[in-house]
């Protein structure tokens, strides 16, 4: 009797696994076919010279040689994380904050405000290129520049000048993103229990601390997810800077994104875009292995504290 | 939950609709001849010929009209015209090249675009085993050369039709100034740049208006004069090896020193806004932007045209190739050379205002007699093939146009006060590095 | 008893100020679109005059026109709807599949195979355009919505945010008891996860849907023939060469844009819907 039952559960436990594999198995099976082989072909391209119509030639380490000789590399790298910090940051506390004012029970008209507030991830590009071209235009009737004048600051160009472009392309971002992340964060909270917050409540708790005591600690999984994803993402920022830079990008405003793909697609120089990329690869994959170490850290003192 | 199974409901709707599509996918043709008459749409096939011709346009060319007349004279050939952007049509023509599928029998290619080709010779069939030699004449020599690799064995495409680029400017900013407005009197005041620039001066001191709206158009002009450019026909890097370039660079780094030009960006809704607002006189332009400029200052007899201080340049234009994976090449050839003969370019000219790379229509009496009210009725026609026949061949080279790019970035810098000089060098130092790689 | 009447007094204040940031973000949020609206209604010369038009103008329906007279714009909205809406399902039952088995079953690898699908998106995707070209016209699915459907289901993000949402939402207690019941683990996802985890579906739908709506890169790449175009790709044939007709181009985007709100509203409600019946539970 007792022989059978263990042997169920082995079996039991085999099924699970095979049920598992079977259930993650499109995935690699999809990405085997339309993924691998891509990245495959980059990894193969980063040491070859190509223009996307002659034949190959190999060029051994030149192209990363070259990458990392090119003071616009760099100045890529530094654009993509100031405008990920000017952009990303504030991006996720201003979501988390709209998130918690549109969970609240308080708030009415809920379902108007977070239509509205998601409209910026729908909104058309090219509508979206004019807005801001209107907003952070060079000349001195541009909006941006007009709010400026009056308080006596001079016109900026917004799309030539070192900080500006940042803030222009940083803002921009913000914009399309928080809705998203906002999406995001309100389904995380929806997930908690109203009964913690009536309890809350009922304990006299203010807002502040019903923010700090339940939302945050409940919400760490999404927070992180969020922080994950969206670090990810604006280590490969292209498109805000593609439609306000237009392709030729500037060096106060080139992200490593642009820089391989203009390399790819404007300069026709496959090698030297493949070994970029490769270099970004390599920055996110150390960048998150290195922010996990982090975050597992802080959970091992937290949990430490609490018991 | 009653939610999601409306969804669920929706879903299998759409695999409904999928299989509807898959179905409907063979009588496409069929379809697709009845929208033939509605000249509007983007995608057409027309005839029934059992040899079909996919063809890749862009822009409004007008050309299914001209097609139909095709088919109807060559019952075997059906062709598929498909409109698309232009950056599209050229990235997926780069991308089917590039993966060795999917390219179209024919595809029309911007004049700038060929240029990324130059290296190419395997991606196309060359015209000249196709017959392209007895219609070379056919063609102005510059536009036919550019179509064609550097030593002139191998032919990309047949030129369709080009941008020749002439002063536009506006009657009443001269007349303001003091100046007769008429385009000979126009003319003679500013025949070389040193006029430009004088006249320049002086219409800002009579009435406080810039020469024109964007540095970069000048530039542009006085680049296109230049015998030689960006690179030699090696290609190799040549802009420092002789004055020309740095000439045209210097000459707009005065002006703007001087405050004689605006640097507003082109393409802009302000830029097309000063069209309309007369804030500047002048605009050296191509023959297809008097489209932009009448829909943007309606108003009739303000602008006007004439050529160019010392000559002439070409911006625009396309040219139709075979890429070799098409498997009609003959087909495919003999249509492209019926549609740039000078008769359909006339056509394309008086119904589209594509502006014809052929010489012949130039001396057809409806050519010659082509006036415009809007620009005070002259015969801007002749005008602009002044300037067609005046344009000089230039060799470009593979990477012109990100060079350009680099140098539009120092025009742009020292229109807000930089360096012109340090703004040259950092230029030269990125355009070095782009070649480099 | 005082402190809370203090802690009354402040909370409207604070109240007052979440609605102001409320409507302020989405005033800022809303005038793009409007701004698409505004341009959908004017000529082109009115666009580009200095300064521009804020208020709606006469010429809603001619631009519209405009636009049905040079594509095909309700076959290509069925086009969109259609890949839109496989794309999503598809994601939907894939992502939360394999979500859940990262999150509630045991396995040989699991912490390996979930870092290689959190490391696949790092990969920056820019460059495997021509490759995946390649594979495209292997297949021979140019001008197939295959094309745009089948890669279009690779989402780690969707499986990321599913494991996620099921390791929180779905209490380990409840999936072992219908395991002690017999039920088979496809039954168990089937019969207890999903009508746990609506909310994530609405969530990740709106965010699929919308995504692939809108996407245009690669439909462009593979879609050529005008018959298969979706709407992002049919509305970029609106675009001439030289002369941009931003009245016709903003009419068509913009009403391409509406049936997202729709769309929207729709995911909103299953969402709110969903969580409803879980607080009834």
């Amino acid at each position: 009797m007792k022989k059978t039952k263990k042997n169920n559960r082995l079996t039991d436990k085999k099924r699970t696994a095979v049920a598992a594999y079977l259930f993650i198995s499109p995935f690699f099976i999809l990405f085997a076919i339309f993924g691998l082989f891509p990245m495959l072909f980059s990894f193969y391209l980063s040491f070859f010279r190509w223009d996307g119509l002659d034949p190959m030639t190999f060029n051994g380490l030149n192209n990363f040689r070259f990458i990392f000789s090119d003071p616009i590399f760099y100045s890529s790298i530094k654009n993509t994380f100031l405008i990920g910090l000017l952009g990303t940051l504030p991006q996720i506390l201003v979501s988390m904050v709209i998130a918690f004012a549109l969970n609240s029970t308080l708030i009415r008209f809920r379902n108007v405000f977070r239509t509205l507030i998601f409209l910026p991830y729908i909104t058309s590009i090219v509508a979206v290129a004019i807005i801001f071209g209107l907003v952070f235009n060079n000349q001195p009737f541009g909006f941006a520049n007009y709010i400026l004048s009056l308080f006596d600051v001079g016109p900026i160009r917004w799309g030539a000048e070192y900080w500006p472009v940042k803030f222009a392309i940083a803002t921009m971002v913000f914009w399309r993103w928080v809705g998203y992340n906002t999406i995001i964060f309100l389904a995380g909270m929806q997930s908690i229990p109203r009964e913690l917050y009536e309890a809350a409540k009922i304990d006299g708790a203010t807002i502040m601390q019903q923010l700090r005591l339940i939302t945050l600690p409940m919400l760490k999984p999404i927070v992180m997810f969020v922080v994950f994803t969206a670090t990810i993402g604006s280590l490969q920022l292209f498109t805000e800077p593609l439609i306000f830079l237009g392709r030729g990008f500037r060096e106060e405003g080139i992200t490593v994104v642009a820089y391989l793909w203009r390399d790819a697609f404007v300069y026709n120089t496959f090698g030297t875009a493949s070994a970029a990329a490769i270099v970004l690869f390599v920055i996110i994959i150390s960048l998150t292995a290195l922010n996990l170490g982090i975050s597992s850290l802080i959970g091992r003192t937290k949990k430490s504290k609490v018991s | 939950m009653s939610k999601f199974l409306k969804l669920t409901a929706f879903m299998v709707l759409a695999i409904l609709l999928l299989a509807a599509c898959n179905g409907g996918g063979n009588d496409n043709n069929d379809s697709a001849n009845d929208s033939a008459n509605d000249p509007e749409t983007t995608e057409e096939s027309f005839g029934d010929g059992e040899i079909e011709l996919v063809f890749w346009e862009f822009g409004n060319t007008g050309y299914d009209v001209l097609i139909e007349e095709y088919v109807a004279q060559n019952p075997h050939i059906s062709i598929n015209l498909q409109n698309a952007d232009m950056n599209d049509v050229h990235d997926n023509l780069f991308t089917s090249i590039s993966a060795g599928s999917g390219a179209p029998d024919i595809a029309m290619v911007e004049e700038a675009q060929i240029e990324r080709y130059r290296n190419a010779e395997d991606a196309f069939h060359n015209l000249f085993d196709l017959g392209a030699a007895d219609v070379e004449d056919n063609f102005l020599d510059w536009v036919f050369q550019n179509g064609g690799n550097a030593d002139g064995t191998f032919q990309f495409g047949l030129p369709t039709d080009i941008g020749p680029t002439v002063m536009f400017y506006r009657t009443d900013v001269f007349e303001e100034a003091g100046f007769d407005s008429s385009p000979e009197a126009v003319n003679e005041l500013v025949n070389t740049w040193e006029d430009y620039e004088a006249v320049a001066r002086e219409i800002y001191e009579e009435t406080g208006k810039l020469m024109t709206d964007a540095g970069e158009l000048v530039f542009n002009a006085r680049r296109d004069q230049a015998t030689q450019q960006y690179f030699n026909e090696d290609d190799e890097l040549i802009i420092d090896d002789h004055p020309q370039i740095r000439e045209a660079y210097d000459y707009v780094a005065n002006l703007f020193d001087e405050g004689l030009v605006g640097d507003i960006p082109l393409w802009t809704p302000e830029w097309f806004a000063g069209m309309e607002e007369g804030t500047y006189a002048t605009m050296l332009a191509p023959a297809w932007m008097q489209g932009q400029i009448k829909d943007n200052s309606p108003e009739e007899g303000i602008w006007s045209i004439t050529t160019m201080p010392e000559g002439a340049g070409n911006w625009g234009g396309s040219y139709l190739t075979v890429p070799s994976e098409s498997e009609h090449a003959e087909e495919a050839y003999n249509f492209i050379e019926w549609l740039t003969a000078p008769e359909q370019q006339l056509e394309a000219f008086l119904n589209y205002g594509l502006f014809p790379s052929s010489p012949q229509v130039y001396d057809m009496p409806e050519f010659m007699d082509y006036e415009d009210e809007y620009f005070g009725g002259i015969a801007t026609a002749q005008v602009f093939s002044e300037a067609a026949q005046s344009v000089i061949p230039v060799y470009k080279g593979r990477l012109y146009y990100p060079v350009d790019e680099e140098l539009k970035e120092a025009i742009d810098n020292m229109s807000a006060g930089s360096d012109p000089d340090e703004e040259w060098d950092a230029a030269v130092s990125r355009i070095e590095r782009i070649l480099q790689r | 008893m005082s402190t809370r009447e203090v802690g009354e007094g402040k909370f409207s204040i604070k109240k007052f100020f979440v609605y102001v940031v409320l409507v302020g973000g989405s005033l800022v949020s809303l005038f793009p679109f409007y701004y698409m609206f505004i341009m959908a209604t004017r000529l082109n010369r009115e666009i580009n005059s200095v300064p521009p038009p804020f208020t709606p103008g006469t010429n809603l329906v001619e631009n519209f026109q405009k636009v049905t007279d040079n594509i095909d714009f309700f076959g290509a909205m069925w086009n969109s709807l259609f890949v839109s809406a496989s794309i999503t399902f598809g994601t939907l039952f894939l992502c939360s599949l394999a979500g859940y088995a990262f999150a509630k079953l045991e396995f040989k690898g699991k912490n390996i195979f979930f870092g290689l699908i959190l490391v696949t998106m790092m990969v920056p995707p820019q460059l495997g355009l021509i490759p995946q070209y390649y594979i495209i016209t292997e297949l021979n699915w140019l001008n197939d919505f295959r094309a745009i459907i089948v890669p279009g289901l690779i989402n780690a993000f969707g499986i990321f945010w599913m494991r996620q949402y099921i390791n929180e939402g779905v209490p380990y207690e409840i999936v072992e008891a219908a395991k002690i019941d017999g039920c088979s683990n496809f039954r168990i996802y089937w019969n207890v996860v999903v009508p746990m985890i609506l909310p994530a579906f609405a969530t990740l739908g709106i965010i699929v849907f919308m995504h692939v709506w809108n996407d245009f890169l690669w439909p462009l790449v593979v879609l050529r023939d005008p018959a298969v175009h979706t709407l992002q790709v049919a509305l970029r044939a609106l675009n001439d060469s030289r002369q941009m007709d931003y009245g016709m181009i903003m009419s068509g985007t913009f009403w391409a844009t509406v049936p997202l709100i729709f769309v929207f509203l729709m995911f909103n409600r299953l969402f709110i819907q969903s969580l409803s019946e879980g607080a009834v539970k």
